[in-house]
């Protein structure tokens, strides 16, 4: 073999020759666990940005216009002290970390479940079921908090955003999209398959956000019916939002200043019962 | 025993007496077995004999119901992540990442065991030159052909320099072609020192790279050894296969003289004297028939009276 052909044929040889064995990594830890999984989404989320959050802004925006704004026109009065599209913003940010962190918890979290089986490959590593929900849990919250923050944008130029607390509306975003996320996936752990989420939706999350008092004040609603609405938690979703959208003069309750602790209760509470349920369900 | 070292010659796995049920099914049925360092053990059986279940109780996945388990120094179950970090898995599900290009897949991969950083960028392309899949860093999951993904499972699994690589049918779907390839890569990594268990319903694969092969069937190891030791034990060295149906008074009269036996209409006749085997053929004048040497298969279907793709 001649010189440049022995080194062509040297180079080949090495170029597949395996990597020589050494010694793994040290195990990760858990905050490094969960983060990681929370980088799989934000990779693969930012690949499609545009297409990913367009309609989840565009939607709460399209209903603002709609009732807020359109029908408000024609409401005589007040509400809390406030105009109705105004009255109406606090809802609309609750509603958008709602569904955001809802739609997330079941339909995506489902999809890589059973048809990606995103999750069998993550077992394959270091990560727990545990790491997975609660990467996940994480992911759910942080979208519910850009979402949130983008559609307050929004809302402020529409005029509709008037207290200077408003830059803890993502926070409030944040611990919203946790309560739900941990609320939708006990619900995931148990369908059958994906078409059941249909009825979570219509069923539950819709009308609860329809006497939480996005549309209308909780305390008009009649035969002493809003003390249902104190126990619902979107309630004091909303409040909450109340609180740094549109001030303390604007909320529904003398009590609101503790809607707040409630939300963030509610988030670990029912995030920590959300990561249970799924990791009992998930199967390798 | 928590030393979780790096490998030397100790063992790298050990069960003692491994249960899984599903139900009523006993999916894994009181298994043992040891694998030492820097072998590769196949573990050989039909679909539903419960391999994948075990290596994913070994490779800290799935709880084991009953019995005790060793892996690379830990209890896979109560130390997953330490086990896990240790370990490379190819699944029969790839789950890559669709939407993102091959590079990204690696990087997020690496991200699960928290390897970032230049000397990890480094090793992802010695991987990706490992396994010729080097220029396609920047082509979407999607664009791959079914070989390629399988090498880039492969490449993904060696990221975090394992101590064990597990592999469940690594091969299964694949052109012959690529299959021979993903075997020549396998005997690359074994040739270096790794240790690799293998899941397999292709007796050939377990006897191309297996250093010791159990056979498993309805959940129960059935035999274990090396691929020659299980052939020499089991069987005459050779066997005279043919149609059962082709001719019935030959098949009647093979039965009878050489103990011949039937596995739906195949018939197999084994001895360790050829030429009596041959003559046997020419004799019966079998068209469909075939002399042999006796191999995994005849040894599986000698065991549990069926074959291995049934």
């Amino acid at each position: 073999m001649s010189r440049p052909a022995e080194e062509a044929h040297r180079a080949a040889v090495d170029a597949s020759a395996p990597p020589a064995l050494m010694a793994p990594p040290p195990m990760p830890s858990r905050l490094n666990r969960v983060l990681a999984v929370w980088y799989r989404h934000y990779r693969v989320y930012c690949t499609s940005l545009i297409a990913n959050a367009t309609p989840a802004v565009l939607e709460p925006l399209f209903f603002q216009i709609a009732i807020g704004f359109g029908v408000g026109r024609y409401l005589d009065r007040t509400f809390n002290g406030l105009d109705y599209a105004t009255f109406m913003a606090p809802g609309i940010l609750g509603m958008t970390a709602l569904y955001t962190a809802s739609f997330e918890a079941t339909h995506a979290t489902f999809v890589r479940m059973r048809y990606q089986k995103t999750y069998s490959a993550m077992l394959a590593t270091p990560l727990t079921r545990q790491d997975i929900f609660l990467g996940e849990l994480l992911w759910c919250s942080t979208k519910g908090l850009l979402y949130s923050a983008i559609v307050a944008c929004v809302l402020a130029l529409f005029g509709n955003i008037r207290s200077p607390y408003a830059v803890l509306i993502p926070v409030a975003g944040f611990f919203t999209a946790m309560a739900f996320a941990g609320l939708s996936f006990m619900v995931t752990s148990v369908v059958k398959n994906i078409n059941q989420f249909q009825y979570y939706f219509t069923a539950f999350l819709t009308p609860l956000i329809y006497v939480s008092g996005l549309m209308f004040p909780v305390q008009e609603l009649p035969y002493g019916l809003y003390w249902g609405a104190y126990f619902l938690p979107m309630f004091h979703v909303i409040e909450t939002f109340r609180l740094v959208t549109t001030g303390i003069e604007s909320t529904s309750v003398s009590w609101a200043l503790y809607c707040p602790f409630i939300v963030l209760v509610m988030a670990l509470v029912l995030g920590w019962l959300g990561v249970r349920a799924m990791e009992k369900r998930l199967t390798a | 025993m928590q030393n979780g070292k790096a490998s030397g010659n100790g063992t790298i796995v050990e069960l003692k007496n491994v249960v899984k049920n599903y139900g009523e099914l006993k999916a894994v049925d009181g298994i043992s077995l040891t694998i030492p360092s820097g072998i590769c053990y196949a573990l050989l059986g039909p679909n539903g004999a419960g391999k994948s279940t075990l290596s994913k109780m070994i490779g800290a996945m799935l709880a084991a119901d009953g019995g005790s388990l060793n892996v690379v120094g830990f209890d896979p179950w109560k130390c997953q992540s330490e086990v896990k970090t240790r370990l490379g898995v190819v699944l029969q599900d790839d789950a890559f990442d669709e939407d993102l290009d091959v590079w990204s897949n690696l990087e997020i991969y690496g991200m699960f065991f928290w390897l970032r950083g230049d000397a990890f960028k480094e090793k992802m392309r010695g991987l990706l030159r490992f396994m010729e899949l080097d220029g396609r860093e920047n082509k979407p999951i999607q664009e791959l052909s079914g070989g390629m993904r399988r090498r880039l499972m492969i490449a993904r699994a060696l990221l975090n320099d394992p101590q064990l690589l597990i592999l469940d049918e690594p091969t299964t779907g694949l052109d012959p072609q690529v299959r021979h390839a993903i075997w020549s890569t396998l005997r690359k990594l074994k040739a270096a020192g790794m240790t690799i268990l293998l899941t397999t319903h292709y007796m050939e694969e377990a006897a191309q790279l297996a250093d010791r092969v159990g056979i498993m069937n309805k959940g129960r190891l059935i035999a274990e050894d090396t691929p020659e030791g299980l052939i020499e034990t089991n069987l005459p060295k050779f066997v005279l296969e043919f149609d059962a149906q082709e001719i019935p008074s030959a098949t009647a009269a093979l039965v009878k003289d050489l103990k011949a036996e039937q596995h739906g209409d195949r018939g197999f006749a084994f001895s360790p004297d050829e030429p009596l085997l041959l003559s046997a053929l020419r004799d019966h004048r079998l068209r469909d028939g075939t002399v042999r040497r006796a191999s995994l298969e005849d040894v599986f279907l000698k065991l549990t009276g069926r074959s291995l793709d049934e």
